[in-house]
């Protein structure tokens, strides 16, 4: 997982790098063990990976204008010649060969891309080139700051956090090109919009915005469905942190049951965000999550969390839970049970390491340690975004190609 | 038949051609628009080619024409005093003398004026004659700002800069203060740059035309200022425009339409106190709806804007009459009939500009206006001159499509209208204008919603910047 950013000044008296700092650091949450950028200055690009997050590279490059990334993967930009980019998703292509495709004609080389990715490419002819994949899986938006900059950034919080103005996000294939004299749109391919659920779910930032609905209210929205589906009667809702906080206010709203914060957190905030390079990594990240003694004692719990991959991590919650004095724990999931792999570039294990693909409802209640477990059904699901142009192929749906 | 004179070249000019074509019209401009000259001919007129900021000039063109009344309608000619050449004749004129065009040429003392007379709408600014002095300011104080050459210099220059976000605080008044030097150079007056607080929310620009004794607000305007698609990119003179319904616009409220124009009297006649003289001719608001006040005056034109005149000319079925009654200093007598349809403009402009007029200029465009007008379009040309046959670009926008009908309806006929437009260069235009009236609607309903709450708190334009280096101011 990536998050990605460009940034063009329209005006030379500016210097990105440090504006690509700051927006790589709003995409920190997509993935952040691996940073990198490339500066466009006085003909020629300059590039660098740092094996650091966003928050701690230190981008030195001066320039004014560059692409960066921040994610699970080494490489990025990949820079050959007069071009370098960088990709969310996966482009399978050989990175060399393509960049000089690019280049050279990038309609081209876009339309005949193999794989399903978003990409922003910078070039020594000064520009800046977005593209969108041909299913909108992955976001990606176009922005401005003023009269001076324009920008394109995997979330809206690329450019928010810059001060910048989101304007749109970009079409399923869409390809936009940002120079000084221009900012020209071309839509590239067709295809049936599928955005990839798991955004909606818990990848992209709380504050966000995807095809016109805010993450925010889907996710209360998922709590509300939950509530629907499976009504518990309990004394209090808690939600896993930051991702699953939401659900269990749409819960609570739901069901008039109150809603309590169960957890405190060991270590810095943006560290622990759900945004690790596997979803292992995700469920490590909620040992650092220490549960409040009094939100738990002597209480029928619902405790709802994003998602499940083997189940480890919430074993261990449901275990410090009882010996806090929790006198019930229903655990109920806020997506669809992950029953198979990702092949556009989301860590989804494999599907020997996935509970929910091979045990049996029961029984993973019971590994688990709770009352009962239940999942947000499929329906729920397209109820809460509000459509089905999704993408749902890691809960069973069906690939979009 | 009555004859009328009309100064100017650009799209704007064209389009008061076309509400005065049942007239004579001749027409005064630096090089032949292809628009005015076709509505020159079929009437009957000539056409002139010259300096039309030079009073020596326009003398000879006006002897040489004897009209009944004369139009102005770039800013350029009325502060080199062309206006006054009428005046001093007793020529009726549009057109506001050089002194009271002060009110658009210097930012400063427009800024100066609203503070002095306590109009509502002002912003707090800071003048600095001193390069070094505002780039200093600006390293020093706090706050979001706008900085801008203290002189009209046509749409370019100004630079908005939200620092909001502290982290990059000194990044971002690291680039403004670099940016001053090529602001101020822009300047000829004394006072270089003015740096005036921020403000936000939707645009729209209040006309109102006066004979000195009555104003007339014609229907709210909004301009849309960035170059490129979907409202980013470099500042322009304005890439397209819409009007209406009726005499507002759907995020303007018939309230603020009335505040605005009190506001714009206000300044008229606070213009005449400073100058001695009536104020007659356009003055018009250029505005913002903000959370501060309400609405609030980012700068004034003494003029029509373009490419706002474009979409309000084709909007009064009786344009020719108001002008000429407005001219005669009988606007009292005339009522403008407004058709309830808005209406939708579209600029198109060569590649370069508006960073680099020379990449842009010279370039030969091709226009089928039979198709267009088929099509349910006008074309009004603006930075093109007829050159052997051929249209040529002048380096700045070079035409504006409009459409009539409501804002889905106008924007699918300009789609259709702008692909019998083609050059040999590539061409810039905005789709998107005429599309993102509900985003606007949203926004100006929050906005009204704070402002109220200052108004009933007595709160307005209340604001201030603080930072540890600077103080406050
Ligand atoms: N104080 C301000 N706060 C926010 N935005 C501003 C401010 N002043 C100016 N702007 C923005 O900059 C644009 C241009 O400013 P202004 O109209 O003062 O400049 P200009 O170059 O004289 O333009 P014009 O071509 O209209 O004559 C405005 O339309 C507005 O969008
Ligand atoms: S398979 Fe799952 S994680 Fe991958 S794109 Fe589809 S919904 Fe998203």
């Amino acid at each position: 997982m990536a998050g990605i950013s460009g940034i063009l000044a329209f005006d030379k008296v500016w210097n990105v790098n440090k504006f690509l700092k700051y927006s790589l650091i709003g995409l920190q949450h997509r993935g952040y063990n691996f940073t990198g950028v490339a500066v466009y200055n006085e003909g020629k690009i300059e590039s660098k990976t740092y094996n650091e997050s966003p928050e701690d590279a230190e981008v030195s490059y001066d320039g004014w204008a560059g692409i960066g990334y921040s994610g699970s993967r080494k490489g990025y930009p990949v820079k050959v010649g007069g071009i370098a980019y960088v990709v969310d998703g996966v482009l399978k292509e050989n990175p060399e060969e393509f960049a000089k495709d690019l280049l050279k004609d990038p309609e081209r080389a876009l339309e005949n891309a193999k794989g399903v990715f978003n990409l922003i490419a910078l070039t020594e002819n000064e520009k800046i080139i977005a593209y969108r994949d041909k299913f909108g899986l992955r976001p990606l938006f176009l922005g401005g700051f003023g009269f001076d900059l324009g920008i394109v950034s995997s979330e809206s919080s690329g450019i928010n956090v810059i001060g910048g103005d989101t304007k749109r996000e970009i079409n399923p294939g869409e390809m936009v090109v940002l120079e000084r004299f221009n900012v020209e749109s071309k839509q590239l391919r067709v295809e049936r919009k599928a955005t990839c659920s798991i955004e909606y779910i818990y990848q992209s930032r709380i504050d966000g915005i995807l095809e016109k609905s805010q993450i925010y209210d889907v996710r209360i929205r998922i709590g509300e469905e939950l509530a629907k589906e499976w009504p518990i009667s309990a004394d209090t809702v808690v939600g896993v942190p930051d991702t699953a906080l939401p659900f269990a206010i749409g819960y609570s709203r739901k069901l008039g049951l109150r809603v309590d914060l169960g957890f405190t957190r060991t270590g810095s905030p943006i560290r622990t965000m759900i945004a690790g390079d596997n979803f292992l990594k995700v469920v490590g990240v909620q040992l650092k999550l220490n549960p409040i003694r009094s939100a738990f004692f002597g209480k029928r719990i619902v405790l709802i969390d994003d998602s499940m991959v083997t189940g480890t991590t919430l074993k261990n919650t449901v275990f410090n839970l009882r010996k806090m004095g929790a006198k019930e724990i229903h655990i109920l999931i806020g997506s669809p049970k992950l029953v198979r792999p990702c092949p556009y570039g989301v860590e989804v294990p494999s599907e020997s390491d996935l509970i929910a693909a091979n045990l049996k409802d029961e029984d993973i209640a019971k590994v688990i340690g709770a009352d009962s477990i239940h999942w947000l059904s499929i329906d729920g699901l397209f109820r809460s975004i509000g459509n089905k142009d999704l993408c749902y192929g890691c809960m069973g749906g069906i690939y979009p190609g | 038949m009555q004859r009328v004179l009309l100064i100017g070249d650009g799209a704007r000019e064209n389009a008061f051609a076309s509400a005065l074509s049942y007239l004579r019209l001749y027409a005064l401009s630096s090089f032949i628009n292809p628009g005015i000259k076709k509505i020159v001919d079929s009437s009957g007129g000539k056409y002139y080619i010259g300096d039309i900021n030079s009073q020596e000039f326009v003398k000879k063109v006006k002897d040489d024409v004897n009209p009944d009344f004369a139009i102005i309608g770039p800013e350029d000619p009325l502060f080199h005093g062309i206006s006054d050449v009428f005046y001093q004749e007793g020529i009726p004129v549009i057109g506001a003398s050089s002194k009271n065009s002060m009110i658009e040429k210097s930012k400063t003392w427009m800024r100066q004026l609203m503070w002095k007379y306590g109009i509502p709408g002002r912003l707090r600014f800071k003048a600095f004659s001193s390069i070094e002095d505002a780039a200093k300011f600006i390293m020093e104080y706090g706050g979001s700002v706008a900085v801008k050459p203290s002189e009209q210099v046509g749409g370019k220059g100004v630079k908005v800069v939200a620092d909001l976000q502290a982290y990059l605080s000194q990044e971002k008044r690291l680039a403004l203060s670099k940016s001053v030097d090529k602001i101020g150079e822009l300047v000829s007056d004394k006072v270089k740059v003015i740096v005036e607080e921020r403000v936000d929310g939707p645009e729209y620009t209040q006309h109102v035309l006066t004979d000195g004794q009555s104003y007339l607000p014609l229907p709210l305007a909004q301009d849309y200022k960035h170059a490129y698609q979907d409202g980013i990119g470099p500042e322009t003179g304005g890439m397209g425009s819409i009007s209406g319904p009726s005499s507002l616009l759907p995020f303007i409220t018939e309230e603020e339409y009335e505040d605005t124009f009190d506001i714009v009297r206000q300044t008229a006649k606070a213009v005449e106190r400073e100058t001695g003289e009536k104020y007659k001719g356009f003055i018009s608001g250029q505005m913002m709806l903000t959370d501060l006040w309400g609405p609030t005056v980012i700068e004034y034109y003494s003029r029509m804007g373009d490419p706002e005149t474009s979409a309000i000319i084709p909007r009064i079925k009786n344009f020719g009459e108001v002008l000429i009654r407005a001219a005669e200093g009988h606007l009292n007598k005339v009522k403008p009939e407004v058709v309830e349809t808005s209406s939708v403009v579209w600029v198109v402009s060569p590649l370069g500009y508006p960073l680099d007029r020379t990449i842009a200029r010279g370039k030969r465009i091709f226009v089928d206006v039979k198709k267009i007008e088929d099509f349910g379009c006008q074309v009004f040309f603006g930075s093109t001159s007829l050159e052997g046959g051929q249209i040529i670009t002048q380096g700045s926008r070079a035409l504006e499509l409009v459409a009539l009908g409501d804002y889905n309806e106008a924007v699918k006929k300009l789609e259709r209208c702008v692909s019998f437009v083609g050059s040999e260069t590539r061409l810039i235009y905005r789709t998107d204008i005429g599309k993102s009236i509900d985003d606007m609607i949203e926004k100006a309903e929050i906005i009204r919603y704070s402002y109220k709450k200052r108004k009933s708190k007595g709160t307005l334009g209340i604001s201030a910047d603080w930072s540890p280096n600077g103080g406050m101011w």
